[in-house]
């Protein structure tokens, strides 16, 4: 309940925003922070809460950027474009899913990395010319639909995350989780569970992806299925807090901001520290972010 | 001399011991036996050192044995053959005896050792540079026990010597395990075949449910009803179920 | 002819992927662990072998001397600090964590390059660099020819210790059966310690010669490290000439798909390869565990 109303309050607040201001820079961070708690939230949904780990995940979030991108530049309505390439994203997703599955854990991660990268290798071979918005919408260009649309796509994926752990499919998704032969003897048929997972959250990526080639104003295309995209998305996941609703939130806003101050003067340290932080949490404090929360809390009230 | 006081040993929240206790004396052998799941082969890996006791000391030549890796315990001198041997089933039937002299204090004895064990084992010297997965049943078992000898132990803790082997073959191990025993090596040998173990050892302990429950000379306890009801009857002879 | 030049290369870089290959495989059969972090390694292995010849003229193959073992001590120190902590899990939470872990690892040391050598390539270009034994229509590059041939050499002597050494056997039958290990006195915290120090030596001597073969950026990281999972899944465990001969199949493989559908894609080529194998046949073409 309390996280409800807290994540409610917080939508909201980022909501009003641009009613105090609208400075493109921290218009342009709190675009960074939705995307990245689409990005990390979508991985969730796969990785934590079914727990299948995939390195795979900028493979989605390049299709759904790619036919987006296609689609909106050559005058398709917005929408279209945004759901076309969720879906395309989906499909592969699924096609995908079907001989994946067979692979276990590790097996599974490397495949899916592998996947990723043949596609990021072709796409940079067949479009190797960098793709700008033309200039007719660059004088259009407005941040603010750009800030509400990825401010919507974070509460989307924040939403479906919620919306699906508590219901029956996400309970079976989730005993997959943790014990797949134990499920599948229950009655809870494992791979169904875990094919519902990849397609959310290849949908959910997807349409991540989209979001980012309606924002970003030039880039090369294969950028968007650069590895980057997943190990921000592991990274931000596991330092919040893996397989919690309110992990990716709490990592995406850690990690974006710590971004931030640190660009002005140590590019790139942002990465180190986080790879640090990430080890931490995956060898002492499984539960990231959220895990070191909670206990500082119980300290205070304890000592209060 | 071997001593077990009350040992407690759990897996997770499944307790498997409920304070045993025994003790071997310099150059005895005695037989541990009772029914499956009985927590005979917990407690030779607990001695073994590859479970830690929840409560409860063994000791060893009079110093503590419990608490330590498996490999200091095999340096203080004590040898488990394990269940199923566990061999190396991807090396040579040399090279696994090579490996059971591991430890330092066996390295300087390697050659004079392997040769008393191929005098043991006649076999398993026209079978040196077989891989140890192509032996048959009683000469793994014959490996298993050569390569612990390797290590120069003072005390062999076997875990079901017999299993899966033929009466006959069961007979050879036996009298080598006796021959060993005549020549002083203390012996802890836990088996499910109580009529030929209980007529090898002239003390054996019996091990129910995590306890033990009985304790006597060989052939008292052959004569014995509750163990000749429990284990010697028709259907409890011999294991190979 | 075109093809038979291209496949010369393709089996003169073959040898280092198998030798990259070999490192991570030596480290998952004894370890279970699967230590994603290998292609840093081997970068950092490359860039010590760039620093000692720009700094101080040292020959990049003697240089090697000193690579091997710092990348050792590497080795030494990862497992101490991180890789202890995660053999205590078993098997598939084992396996889940050194990913992680790994992953951890890569964006450290991939930003750790970055900062200390900038993100260009650097190349290694010694007097003899353009050296080359010609046969016939065909040019044989000494370097690279000399770096098959070292890798080789390195190969055989790991598989000699393996085979005969007293911590070889003991590695050999720690990786089979580590609980029967332990019960020959073997002390297995120390077993993986050494295999764990070994296959990051490994990497970073691969290292030093991709450098003075080729060139070195710090982005070759994840490349590499793509390689060398390929090879081993290709080859399978168990075999340190398995992943020899898997490492030039996977060059070969590359260089005929470069003749056939153009250079562009070449690493393609061995990542379908990889994904093939891996649904088809797990354990790999000469594998025993999968």
């Amino acid at each position: 309940m309390k996280l409800l109303v807290g994540g409610i309050l917080l939508a909201v607040a980022f909501a009003a925003f641009p009613l105090i201001t609208q400075r493109s820079d921290l218009l342009n961070l709190g675009i960074q922070i939705f995307l990245a708690v689409a990005l990390a939230q979508s991985w969730n949904l796969l990785g934590g809460y079914a727990g299948q780990i995939t390195l795979g995940h900028a493979a989605f979030f390049g299709l759904g950027a790619l036919i987006t991108r296609i689609l909106w530049v050559n005058g398709a309505p917005l929408v279209l474009a945004l759901v076309a390439g969720a879906l395309v994203a989906t499909a592969f997703g699924i096609v995908i899913g079907l001989p994946a599955f067979r692979l276990r854990g590790a097996y599974f991660a490397i495949g899916t990395l592998g996947l990723a990268e043949i596609l990021r290798i072709s796409v940079g071979n067949l479009m190797p010319e960098i793709s700008t918005i033309p200039a007719a919408a660059l004088v259009s260009y407005d941040m603010l639909s750009r800030y509400y649309l990825t401010l919507g796509l974070a509460v989307l994926c924040v939403a479906v995350v919620a919306a699906l752990v508590c219901s029956r499919v996400g309970l079976g998704i989730q005993a997959v989780r943790e014990d797949e032969a134990a499920a599948e003897a229950s009655g809870v048929g494992a791979f169904r569970h875990k094919l519902l997972a990849l397609a959310l959250s290849t949908a959910l990526v997807g349409l991540a992806g989209g979001a980012f080639a309606y924002y970003h104003v030039s880039y090369y295309p294969q950028h968007v299925f650069s590895p980057v995209w997943t190990f921000d998305a592991v990274l931000i996941t596991f330092v919040g807090g893996v397989g919690t609703i309110h992990g990716p939130v709490l990592g995406a806003l850690f990690y974006v901001i710590l971004k931030e101050i640190l660009a002005v003067r140590l590019v790139e340290l942002h990465l180190l520290i986080f790879g640090v932080l990430f080890i931490l949490v995956v060898l002492f404090f499984p539960g990231g972010l959220v895990e070191a929360w909670s206990r500082a809390r119980r300290l205070i009230t304890r000592k209060g | 001399m071997l001593e077990v006081e009350n040992i407690q040993v759990s897996y997770g929240a499944l307790a498997a011991l409920h304070g045993v206790s025994l003790t071997v004396r310099p150059g005895e052998m005695v037989a541990l036996v009772g029914p499956n799941c009985a927590g005979k082969s917990t407690l030779l890996k607990t001695i073994a050192g590859l479970l830690v006791p929840r409560a409860g000391v063994i000791r060893w030549e009079g110093k503590r044995l419990s608490g330590g890796p498996p490999q200091q315990i095999v340096e203080r001198g004590v040898a488990l053959v394990p269940e199923g041997r566990r061999l190396f089933a991807a090396m040579t039937v040399r090279e696994n005896l090579e490996l059971g002299a591991f430890p330092q204090r066996a390295q300087k004895g390697r050659r004079a050792q392997i040769e008393r064990v191929y005098g043991l084992f006649p076999r398993l010297f026209e079978r040196e540079g077989q891989l140890a997965g192509s032996l048959s049943g009683g000469e793994q078992q014959m490996l298993a026990l050569g390569r612990a000898l390797m290590g120069l132990p003072r005390l062999l803790l076997l875990d079901e010597p017999s299993l899966g082997l033929a009466p006959k073959v069961v007979e050879t191990i036996f009298a080598i395990l006796a021959e060993l025993h005549r020549e002083g090596m203390s012996l802890l040998i836990v088996e499910q075949n109580v009529q030929a173990a209980l007529n090898l050892v002239r003390r054996a302990y019996i091990l129910e449910g995590g306890k033990i429950v009985g304790e006597g000379e060989g052939q008292r306890l052959l004569q014995d009803d509750h163990v000749r009801a429990a284990y010697l009857g028709p259907l409890a002879r011999g294991s190979s179920a | 002819m075109i093809l038979t030049q291209q496949l010369i290369l393709g089996v003169l870089v073959g040898g280092l992927y198998g030798l990259a290959a070999a490192g991570l495989s030596l480290t998952f059969g004894v370890l279970r662990v699967l230590n994603v972090a290998h292609g840093e390694l081997l970068m950092l292995g490359g860039y010590g072998t760039f620093w000692l010849f720009t700094l101080w003229q040292i020959d990049p193959f003697l240089s090697l001397l000193g690579v091997g073992p710092a990348l050792f001590a590497l080795g030494l120190i990862l497992y101490w600090t991180l890789f202890q902590f995660v053999v205590k899990a078993h098997e598939e939470v084992r396996i889940k964590n050194s990913l992680l872990i790994g992953f951890g690892l890569t964006l450290v040391f991939h930003t750790l390059a970055i900062r200390l050598w900038t993100a260009d390539e650097r190349a290694v270009t010694t007097a003899y660099a353009g050296a080359v034994i010609k046969m016939g229509a065909f040019a044989i590059p000494l370097v690279r020819l000399s770096s098959l041939v070292l890798a080789f050499a390195i190969l055989t002597a790991l598989h000699l210790f393996l085979a005969k050494a007293r911590w070889g056997r003991a590695i050999r039958a720690t990786a089979e059966d580590w609980e029967a290990a332990a019960l020959m006195g073997i002390p297995v915290g120390k077993t993986y310690l050494l295999a764990f120090a070994l296959g990051t030596a490994l990497a970073g001597i691969a290292g030093g010669l991709v450098t003075v073969s080729y060139s070195i950026s710090p982005s070759i990281g994840l490349e590499w490290t793509l390689k060398a999972l390929i090879v081993v899944v290709l080859a399978g465990l168990g075999s340190l000439f398995g992943a020899f001969a898997g490492g030039i199949l996977l060059g070969v493989a590359e260089a005929t798909s470069a003749v056939l559908v153009g250079g562009a894609y070449r690493e393609v080529v061995g990542l379908v390869l990889f994904l093939v194998i891996l649904l088809v046949r797990p354990q790999g073409l000469f594998g025993g565990r999968g």
